[in-house]
């Protein structure tokens, strides 16, 4: 599996923009957790505490992001690409709004989205 | 005993004896399996109700279903004889593998991940084991940790009390004394009943003898070993034992119940970021884990030396670090430190021979606490973030809104603050960090309500006259205190104002925006409210409104003189629905007599035009004489006076939306090794004079 590990977060994956990890045919879950053991400062910063996927995270398996195919849940082969991506936000509040785009379409500026203000 | 049938089962051989009874080795003739079976040991008086309550604790206990639980089958009664049908293990107990020097670290570990988890289960469903030790705990030939006996050992651990009073008159060596002594927690032996952390001391003697082979607390008497157990301090474990581990045990083994961890899960956690740590300095490529600290090479830093005054400055976009001589005249500034991240929290810890800047930092990847010892130069960059909910709350922590160090005498005690509401405390400097269960506990927390900013415990004050007794605010729930060091809380709000609430004096869910308390009059309290600013004369217990005269009583920040126990200040805004300075005029409000009357303070400050705001952690003092007084405003303005309030000047402009502003002055005792100006060294802010300048120049933060 190769995950695309956003700017952010290169310096927990020793300062790789991508990292492969061997790991047979498994769920999304599994195939994070075997990430985290190989770059374990990643995982606080991409689930919370509780394993839930931080509301401003993305996670792509290929092209498709992952809330509409199961989420943690979603079957990933072993030649899997799977992005980690900040999700595109703005306006009044933690909430804010979010913006979904295609790994294709992040490649260019991964992990250089604002943050919405939290005023 | 051997060949009698118990209900089905078929006692075929003994297998040990214990405190409790004889345990033997049966077979199930209905489901043709072998059993061991607990057979209780009849005891002289003991009524038909104390076995049916040993009964129904077994029963209670055979519920759960857990892969380090020894699983109960059946508990019954025959013949007289309470019996207890579990399965059969195969292995040994712990006391049996450790031999002379202990378990290598890792295994430690490892069981001590397992065993916690089976303590969280047990202590998630209300049963406390009250007899753990490391008798009770078996090792599968499988290498699982399996605890024993949960439950059954209420009776029996009474007893051992007794063992341990009578000691002194008539034990004459320790073998005579009860094992179970050995693992008694000192507030049992204080004759206060147990609860879940007597089984976490429990569990600290056990971690303990199985990383280094011997018990924490010896004695040949069972005087001596209560005495030892009261009063002494373990031996420190050094290697092999690694650092963290010996933490997690010196946390388990401290003498006051409410300086332990609070629950189990919180000693798995602890584990679980150790095992982390494992897999981490076991991988070749040491820096696949991440930097241990993150360093600012590219931005400005200020050298900051003896007796310099530095201000920390919190904003939406990351933190300042702002530097000046005691006159406090010309301000250098340093930063930012975290690009674009909240900061919603800073602090100064300056106890013992510390220098050490706190920051919370909040973005998409979650929420973390930060440490510099060098004013800004490098910062702690921790791979997992040390505060955090426990599994079973389901709770996830969005944001951490309050630092604050503890007192002087417990110089590695340190307090959170953090959305959604809860209170986290630290006993070893903030490597580690655990959850107050009493309030997130407390019956109200489910009504407590969010306010615009989120439901979030924002201030935490602790009363220097009372080690035990501390407050803390929360916005909607209002104040909380507590007079036994975290155990209880209760809500403390008669006399605030919920103007939102149908009741307009509730018992608690008052959004409280701030409370403060000067040092030398502990019993008395200052409320800025949401509506409202109130004091309070006898530990928070009543309030009245003190908001004779200001132009508007609602606000955020509030701020107590350092010295003068009757001056406060506040800064209000016109409205709920216009939060923003009073007609245009940026006005300090102080008052001098304790909140009887309020004078404004608007010499320096821009009187025309100015729709400021100042949120609940933008204003600080510096302690020096006279006494200094900063505040930063949404705008990313930095006002300063050096003469209590009389007169302002702008100290900088620019910043982003400011969030937290804290002042310090670099204490005599601990000068700091800076080095000296380089060419990333800050320029000099010279402080306005002019007071209305509203020149738009921002700096560019990118």
């Amino acid at each position: 599996m190769r995950f695309h590990i956003p700017g952010a977060l290169r310096e927990f994956a020793g300062g790789r923009s991508q990292v492969e990890v061997e790991h047979p045919p498994a769920t999304l879950n599994a195939a994070l957790a075997a990430l985290w053991r190989v770059c374990p400062g990643m995982r606080d910063r991409v689930v919370t505490e509780q394993g839930e996927i931080r509301p401003h995270v993305n996670i792509f398996v290929g092209e498709e992001n992952i809330r509409y195919t199961g989420g943690l849940a979603t079957r990933v082969t072993a030649e899997a690409v799977i992005s980690i991506v900040p999700a595109v936000s703005g306006g009044k509040g933690g909430a804010g709004h979010s913006v979904f785009l295609r790994p294709c379409m992040l490649q260019a500026n991964i992990g250089g989205a604002e943050h919405p203000s939290s005023s | 005993m051997i060949g009698r049938k118990l209900g089905n089962y078929r006692v075929t051989a003994k297998i040990g004896e214990g405190g409790m009874g004889v345990v033997y080795r049966a077979y199930d003739e209905v489901l043709h399996r072998d059993v061991a079976v607990k057979v209780l040991r009849k005891e002289s008086g003991r009524s038909s109700a104390t076995n049916e309550s040993l009964l129904q604790e077994a029963r209670a206990s055979s519920a759960l279903a857990h892969p380090h639980i020894c699983t109960i089958y059946e508990v019954g009664e025959a013949e007289g004889e309470l019996y207890v049908v579990m399965e059969m293990l195969e292995g040994k107990t712990l006391c049996d593998m450790y031999g002379q020097t202990g378990l290598p670290p890792d295994s430690v570990i490892r069981y001590g991940a397992q065993i916690a988890s089976a303590l969280a289960r047990a202590h998630g469903r209300g049963i406390v084991h009250r007899d753990l030790k490391s008798a009770n705990i078996v090792i599968t030939s499988d290498g699982l940790a399996k605890v024993l006996d949960f439950g059954l050992a209420k009776h029996s651990a009474a007893s051992s009390v007794d063992d341990a009073t009578r000691s002194l008159a008539t034990i004459e060596n320790a073998s005579s004394v009860s094992g179970t002594l050995w693992y008694m927690a000192p507030e049992l032996l204080r004759g206060e009943p147990a609860d879940y952390r007597t089984d976490l001391w429990a569990f600290g003697v056990v971690l303990y003898e199985a990383a280094c082979g011997r018990l924490p607390f010896s004695g040949r008497t069972g005087f001596e070993i209560s005495s030892a157990i009261m009063r002494e301090m373990p031996t420190a474990l050094g290697p092999p034992v690694p650092p963290a581990l010996w933490a997690i045990i010196q946390r388990c083994l401290a003498k006051e119940p409410a300086q332990r961890y609070q629950r189990a899960s919180e000693i798995q956690v602890a584990f679980e970021a150790v095992q982390s740590a494992a897999i981490v300095s076991a991988t070749p490529s040491s820096d696949r884990g991440g930097p241990p600290l993150t360093v600012f090479h590219t931005v400005r830093h200020v050298p900051v030396r003896k007796r310099d005054v530095v201000l920390l400055l919190g904003t939406v976009k990351g933190a300042f670090i702002l530097r000046s001589k005691v006159g406090r005249r010309h301000w250098e500034v340093g930063g930012p430190y975290f690009h674009g991240h909240n900061v919603y929290a800073l602090a100064y810890d300056g106890r013992e021979d510390r220098q050490r800047i706190w920051a919370s930092t909040q973005n998409y990847w979650g929420t973390f606490l930060r440490s510099s010892d060098d004013f800004g130069r490098s910062w702690t960059n921790p791979q997992h973030a040390p505060i955090r909910f426990p599994a079973d709350t389901g709770t996830s922590v969005k944001n951490i809104w309050q630092i604050t160090p503890g007192r002087r005498a417990e110089p590695n005690v340190l307090y959170c603050g953090v959305e959604p509401a809860a209170l986290f405390e630290s006993h070893d400097a903030g490597e580690t960090w655990s959850l107050n269960r009493g309030l997130f506990d407390h019956p109200h927390r489910p009504r407590w309500l969010p306010g615009n900013g989120g439901l979030a415990l924002h201030s935490i004050l602790l009363d220097p006259s009372d080690q035990k007794r501390m407050y803390v605010a929360i916005s909607s729930g209002g104040v909380y205190r507590t007079d036994d060091s975290g155990q209880t809380w209760t809500a403390q709000n008669q006399g605030v104002r919920a103007t939102f609430m149908p009741n307009k004096y509730p018992e608690f869910g008052q959004c409280v925006h701030k409370i403060a308390m000067h040092s030398s009059r502990p019993e008395r309290l200052f409320l800025q409210n949401h509506w409202g600013i109130y004091r309070s004369d006898d530990h928070a217990a009543t309030w009245d409104d003190i908001g004779n005269g200001v132009p508007s009583d609602f606000g955020f920040a509030l701020l107590v003189h350092p010295r003068k126990p009757d001056w406060v200040y506040v800064i209000p805004v016109e409205s709920d629905e216009f939060r923003c300075a009073c007609d245009g005029r940026l006005r300090v409000y102080r008052t001098r007599n304790a909140g009887s009357s309020w004078e404004a303070l608007a010499r320096g400050l821009p009187q025309r035009g100015a729709y400021e705001t100042v949120l609940r952690d933008a204003l600080s003092t510096d302690g020096l004489e006279p006494v200094g007084i900063y505040f930063g405003t949404r705008s990313g303005q930095l006002f300063g006076s050096r003469d209590e309030g009389r007169t302002w000047e702008k100290i900088g402009e620019g910043f982003p939306s400011i969030l937290c502003v804290r002042c310090a002055v670099v204490e005599d005792h601990s000068a700091p090794a800076m080095p000296t100006r380089s060419r990333q060294t800050a320029p000099r802010v010279r402080p306005r004079t002019k007071a209305a300048s509203r020149s738009t120049k921002r700096r560019s933060m990118k």
